[in-house]
């Protein structure tokens, strides 16, 4: 049995949303920076267990350095959010708590992952001066340059769909 | 002494300072003639191998700086690739709709006059039905050669632009792609142009057509190749509503099997 779930990625410009969705569907990245505009949509079907698949069709939306002003219909409807921040940029992990509340007060029970990407790019002890800001609600760091904890996220999300 | 040498002295003792005084004046008038004629002389000699340099020059770019260029700007346009595609596409598209347009308006003439000259039978039973029918013959022919084709229905899920089931002769497309993307699309018209009583009822893409059939909480999306008026758009219309008021029920929405296996055996028959 394959069920379809929609998962929406959020975050600020250029933190690596289509950078680990590129990683995640086709194994690939660049360092070139396209901006996404409008939102584009991915599929990949991740086996759950032997008998059960499921398919992600994700929703990669443009860059938003406020989640309010993301266009409230892209999110109608959606099974699961990644949350995306840019471990190098502390503008994109400033108001990571509001950004957090925003999501739980208008989705609640609708799961989230709280990812800081671009782990290649800081130090231990980069992340040590930093993890009061954040460290306690970050699900995954990752990289979509190395591929870093990439396919962990998204097929833990996908097993918390089912 | 005679006569004209003491002449001579007289001058000499008048006029001596005046003499020295012109002498010194054409001395120095030669002086400056010779400075100008001497930059004449030079920009002669000069300006044409400035000139040949300059020529030389412009003629060099290509080669020198022609590759340095090129290569900023290749790489310009592979870097903004999508933007290019983003401006060319309109002018593309509108300059071949353009042209299609034409070509059929020129068919549709052709046709006319055709028929014009040869009365028959044909088009005299052809007639009746266009009359029938409310179109004019050219356009009955022309619709006959490429009669619309249902080529996919997809049921969509309001919001999360989820398939709910789908029926397709070949598989082409990708539904869930095509679904989100569809319900991407709609989402963002309807909240630009803030209407909310209004839905977004049609998108042509490519040379297929896009029917949408608003429902409350899924929509369908029709793909449709081949001549789609408004007259195919009524029947369309009808035949899905009908569908929708007789077999939807909320139960039939969720289950993905059933709801497939009544729309294969409701739109069986592409002639709607
Ligand atoms: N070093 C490094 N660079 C990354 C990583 N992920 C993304 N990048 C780079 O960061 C830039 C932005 O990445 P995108 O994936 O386009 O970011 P985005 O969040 O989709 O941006 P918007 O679509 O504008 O919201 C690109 O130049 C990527 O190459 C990473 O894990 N490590
Ligand atoms: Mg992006």
């Amino acid at each position: 049995m394959t069920t379809s779930k929609k998962i929406v990625l959020l975050g600020h410009f250029g933190v690596g949303k289509s950078s680990l969705i590129r990683r995640f569907v086709e194994n690939t990245f660049s360092e070139n920076y396209k901006v996404t505009i409008g939102v584009h949509i991915f599929k990949k079907v991740v086996e759950v267990s032997n008998s059960d698949s499921i398919s992600l069709i994700i929703w990669d939306l443009e860059g938003q350095d406020d989640i309010k002003k993301t266009r409230s219909s892209y999110l109608l409807g959606t099974n699961g959010f990644i949350y995306v921040f840019d471990l190098s940029r502390p503008i994109t992990f400033e108001n990571l708590n509001s950004e957090l509340e925003f999501l739980k007060e208008n989705f609640p029970n609708i799961p989230v992952k709280v990812v800081g990407n671009k782990m290649d790019l800081v130090t231990k002890l980069y992340l040590k001066d930093y993890s009061e800001v954040f460290g306690h609600l970050v699900d995954f760091f990752t990289s979509a340059k190395t591929g870093s904890r990439v396919d962990n996220l998204f097929s833990k999300l996908a097993k918390e769909l089912l | 002494m005679n006569q004209e040498e003491r002449l001579n002295i007289i001058k000499d003792i008048l006029l001596t300072d005046e003499r020295e005084f012109a002498a010194s004046i054409q001395k120095k008038i030669k002086v400056l003639e010779n400075t100008v004629n001497e930059k004449d002389q030079l920009s002669e000699k000069i300006s044409p191998i400035i000139d040949e340099k300059l020529s030389e020059f412009v003629k060099e770019i290509p080669n020198s700086l022609g590759p340095t260029i090129t290569e900023a700007l290749k790489e310009e346009i592979k870097n903004s690739q999508d933007a290019v595609v983003e401006a060319l596409f309109p002018i593309l598209g509108k300059m071949v709709k353009r042209c299609v347009q034409h070509e059929m308006k020129l068919l549709s003439e052709k046709i006319n006059t055709q028929l014009n000259n040869t009365f028959s039978f044909k088009r005299f039973f052809r007639s009746k039905r266009s009359k029938n029918k409310g179109v004019n013959d050219a356009d009955l022919i022309i619709q006959k050669q490429s009669s619309p084709k249902i080529e996919q229905i997809i049921f969509i899920e309001k919001g999360s632009g989820l398939v709910l089931a789908v029926y397709s002769k070949e598989k082409a497309t990708d539904e869930d792609m095509v679904a989100g993307m569809l319900t991407a699309i709609k989402s963002f018209i309807e909240d630009a142009f803030k209407k909310e009583e209004q839905d977004l009822q049609y998108i042509e893409y490519d040379h297929y057509h896009i029917h949408l059939q608003n429902l409350s909480s899924y929509y369908i999306a029709v793909i449709v190749s081949g001549a789609y008026n408004v007259l195919y758009k009524d029947k369309l219309e009808d035949k899905l509503l009908e569908f929708a008021s007789k077999i939807i029920k909320p139960e039939i929405l969720k289950n993905k099997e059933i709801l497939t296996k009544k729309i294969k055996v409701y739109f069986n028959n592409d002639n709607i």
